[in-house]
């Protein structure tokens, strides 16, 4: 936890080359190597309210424009909006002339309000409702059909390219990837699947071309009023940039046009290796719930460095670093430190494609699989601080909870080595830094762990039989500024 | 200064609270325990049914140009205190239906009429005057104008003026003067 | 960077049976309506106010210096009534911080001097950050990290969060430590 309160002091280099906290990394069992929120494939599971944790499948929350139809936020402060009730005693309606339910019996009546900034949907004379959940009035915007019509068109257009290219390539029949991508979930290729099933035939959707007005320039507006510039400002009445722009279709003027607002829905999502495949977390369905069917986190598969204490860095100064390592795992770990320039290239690399070609490929949605490559580099921290490596590799015992309450401390202990307990043990360091290090600059120490991984998965028949692996990881530990 | 608290039968006072000075506590009114009250630039008299909760400070202070005889600090019905909150007025009155949400700051030179809301952990430092209604919310201080008066808590206070004696230590109410009140030590229970 | 430990008074402090450390320093109001279910901190000038509806706590809870816990009211037709208030495991409170929520999930960290709104529903494994203000009736949804003033959703909580809060409170219990002296 101390991950989300304080300062990142390690930093884990991932695959891709990118520098993160262990905490926001994913290890892939099945590639064997560290993976990051940038490196991996984000798929949408689930849709759902945060407020009301109502669950909905994805057709039915692109229907609702990705909205909930029962929660609204405050217009004015974007505070969730509560339902109140009142008991306000049937009034005559002159216009309905319903006698039967005139000052008979107060009738619970709901309305919206917010209790962060006291707004209500009194406020903007809404009128309150007979039910709890909703019913609220929705507004049309003025412009819809100038949408619709818009929509429509730019669909045509994107089917009839689509179809000119396939036409021209002559291809018969483009294998889509058995996954469903971020962008099929969120209607972009899902619409375009449903063209080229052949929905919508292509005379309608010329004739969607051929009906399509532009929209024009008018050389005369209306003009201001006079009092434009001189009107003395209410600030009170008029609505703010970030109130305007939480609505977008409205952009209301004044405090007294706002209207609640549907509370965009929020999604539960489930991370993929893009070399594999394979699911580097799945969560569970329920909205509520924080468990996981695949959770293949770095924390759960590398040994994690933290920082007990430092000194000082000083140039040209040797000072001693304490670490703590842990080893997360259910299997012994055999670990050395090393330095980063010792740890071996990656053998498969591929070679570097020209952005040309893969800007053609990113226009071909259907056949492109360039999502799929990993980038794979190794990132250059300049470093002004040497590690003195300890010709010294040692086990590091397996996680046993039930270890917690043994308070056994009889271990081996040496110069390097100060402590273990059970799958934890504490290193004594010295790093040197230069004589050029320059004062004030952030101080870096970079290490490497080689460290034995057992394998749980299960062998296949494509898949190598070896169990063991000896892995590598290169650190980054921040130890404050260099100071004379 | 003087030290008189005078409580009006019908208040709820909790014994684990420091009272200093001259202060005057309405009838219906609560005090939750940890509160603080100190008049040391004049009375304070606290008008009927307002909640005034844990931590919170209500200081009428001593200013330079003080008017003698002092001039008292009036605050309204049906005020709510909420925990943590801080009121520092030099003017004579507060109005009454305010809420003073959790770790506020009212400063010196803020004038309060009624039915305002002053947000949690929102600071008022500057002179000001918060007309009728005034709403003030977050951390930029957005200012916005309420339709209605805050609703009164009289049921709340119903409440606890039930519950309250069940469990806690409480001044006795009394109509004339009082020896001055220690702070209580011991944890109320 | 390993916590370090934080030293207390031993005659300042009562230890319980089942672990709890709680200040003499406190407020517990109707202390028979108090739950805490065992290695839980309470340090001095907190206040948990149960004469006013049961307040329930899980194990190995930290409810730091000067923060309120209080069951949140809500107002019916025929009166108020205010409800218990219920915290889960591994909840971290810090200092002058005010709870007035309705439900406090499990690994849930708040942090200094922020406000929770009445009634509002911490989901597991959330983080409010320090001087945030979470108006009334806020639910906060699992794995998100609110912050400012009124409080909003700012990031998400890495998935190991279960366990990264896990392991800060036990070590939080651990380091929590009686001075030498006495």
């Amino acid at each position: 936890m101390a991950y989300l309160i304080q300062p990142d002091y390690v930093q884990y280099f991932c695959t891709c080359g990118q520098i993160k906290p262990i905490t926001n990394l994913y290890f892939c069992r099945h590639c064997l190597k560290v993976r990051c929120g940038f490196c991996i494939c984000h798929e949408v599971d689930s849709h759902y309210c945060a407020n009301c944790l109502e669950n909905m499948p994805s057709s039915e929350a692109r229907l609702k424009k990705n909205r909930c139809s029962s929660c609204f936020d405050c217009p004015s402060c974007f505070h969730t909006l509560s339902t109140r009730a009142t008991y306000a005693p049937a009034r005559q309606d002159p216009a309905a002339g319903d006698a039967k339910v005139e000052n008979k019996q107060p009738k619970k009546m709901y309305y919206l309000s917010c209790f962060n900034c006291r707004w209500t949907s009194r406020d903007v004379g809404i009128p309150d409702q007979p039910v709890a959940s909703g019913g609220w009035p929705e507004r049309t915007n003025p412009f819809a059909n100038r949408f619709g019509q818009l929509l429509e068109y730019f669909k045509a257009i994107a089917q009839q390219e689509k179809q000119d290219k396939l036409d021209k390539e002559r291809k018969k029949y483009a294998i889509r990837g058995k996954y469903i991508t971020l962008t099929d979930k969120t209607g972009l290729t899902g619409a375009m699947a449903r063209t080229t099933a052949g929905l919508p035939s292509s005379e309608s959707s010329s004739s969607a071309i051929a009906n399509f007005v532009p929209s024009q320039a008018k050389e005369e507006v209306e003009e201001l009023p006079e009092d434009y510039h001189t009107k003395e400002v209410n600030l009170k009445l008029i609505t703010t940039m970030p109130q305007r722009l939480a609505s977008p279709e409205w952009q209301a003027q004044l405090v007294s046009r706002l209207q609640p607002i549907a509370r965009p829905l929020s999604v539960k999502r489930s991370q993929r290796c893009r070399r594999c495949d394979h699911n580097l977390t799945k969560p569970e369905y329920n909205p509520g719930s924080i468990k996981f069917k695949i959770e293949l986190l770095a924390y759960y598969h590398v040994p994690e460095v933290k920082i007990i204490s430092f000194e000082t860095i000083k140039p040209g100064c040797t000072t001693e670093l304490l670490l703590k390592l842990t080893n997360p795992t259910a299997h012994e770990m055999q670990i050395s430190i090393i330095q980063p320039d010792e740890v071996p290239e990656v053998e498969e690399k591929e070679e570097p494609k020209s952005i040309e070609k893969s800007l053609e490929k990113s226009l071909n949605l259907e056949k492109d699989t360039s999502w799929r490559q990993v980038i794979e580099r190794k990132p250059l921290l300049p470093t002004t601080i040497k590690l003195h490596k300890p010709e010294l590799s040692f086990t590091l015992a397996q996680r046993d909870d039930a270890a917690e309450y043994d308070d056994d401390s009889h271990h081996e202990t040496n110069d390097i080595i100060l402590w273990r307990k059970s799958n934890k043990l504490a290193l004594r360091l010295k790093v040197t830094t230069d004589e050029e290090a320059k004062v004030g600059s952030p101080a870096v120490a970079i290490l490497a762990l080689q460290y034995s991984y057992r394998n749980t998965v299960p062998p296949t028949a494509n898949s190598p039989q070896t169990r063991d692996h000896v892995l590598y990881t290169t650190v980054a530990i921040h130890l404050g500024t260099v100071t004379q | 200064m003087s030290h008189n608290v005078k409580i009006l039968p019908g208040a709820t006072v909790c014994e684990d609270c420091t009272l200093e000075g001259d202060i005057t506590i309405g009838s219906g009114t609560v005090i939750h325990p940890r509160v603080t009250i100190i008049a040391e630039g004049g009375p304070i008299v606290i008008a009927e049914y307002c909640i005034i909760e844990e931590y919170s400070t209500i200081i009428h202070k001593k200013s330079d140009n003080q008017e003698n005889p002092p001039k008292p600090l009036f605050i309204g019905a049906h005020n709510v205190f909420e925990v943590g909150c801080k009121v520092e007025s030099i003017f004579g009155h507060i109005g009454e239906y305010n809420v003073f949400e959790c770790r506020c700051f009212v400063g010196p030179d803020v004038k309060i009429s009624s039915g305002c809301v002053v947000g949690a952990s929102c600071k008022l430092s500057a002179p000001q005057t918060l007309v009728d209604n005034t709403v003030i919310w977050g951390s930029d201080h957005n200012i916005r104008e309420a339709l209605e008066k805050q609703p009164s808590q009289l049921l709340q206070l119903d409440f606890l003026s039930k519950v309250m004696p069940n469990y806690h230590r409480l001044r006795k109410p009394n109509g004339h003067k009082r020896q001055p009140s220690r702070q209580s030590t011991e944890a109320g229970k | 960077m390993e916590l370090q430990d934080t030293y207390y008074n031993k005659s300042e402090y009562v230890e319980t049976a089942s672990g709890n450390k709680v200040s003499r320093q406190t407020v517990l109001c109707g202390s028979q309506n108090i739950v805490l279910h065992g290695k839980v901190i309470v340090q001095s000038d907190a206040i948990i106010r149960g004469d006013l509806a049961n307040v329930k706590t899980g194990r190995f809870c930290i409810i730091s210096k000067g923060s309120v816990l209080r069951p949140p009211f809500k107002k019916f037709s025929k009166g108020v009534a205010f409800f218990p208030l219920q915290m889960g495991d591994h909840v971290f409170v810090g200092e002058n911080t005010v709870v007035n929520a309705a439900v406090v999930g499990s690994y849930v960290y708040i942090g200094k001097n922020v406000v929770i709104g009445r009634r509002c529903v911490l989901k597991d494994c959330c983080m409010i950050e320090d001087n945030s203000v979470l108006p009334a009736e806020t639910v906060v949804p699992s794995f998100a990290r609110y912050s400012g003033s009124p409080a909003r959703l700012i990031t998400t909580l890495p998935e190991a969060t279960p366990d990264l809060m896990t392991e800060f409170t036990k070590s939080y219990y651990q380091h929590f430590l009686p001075t030498a002296s006495v």
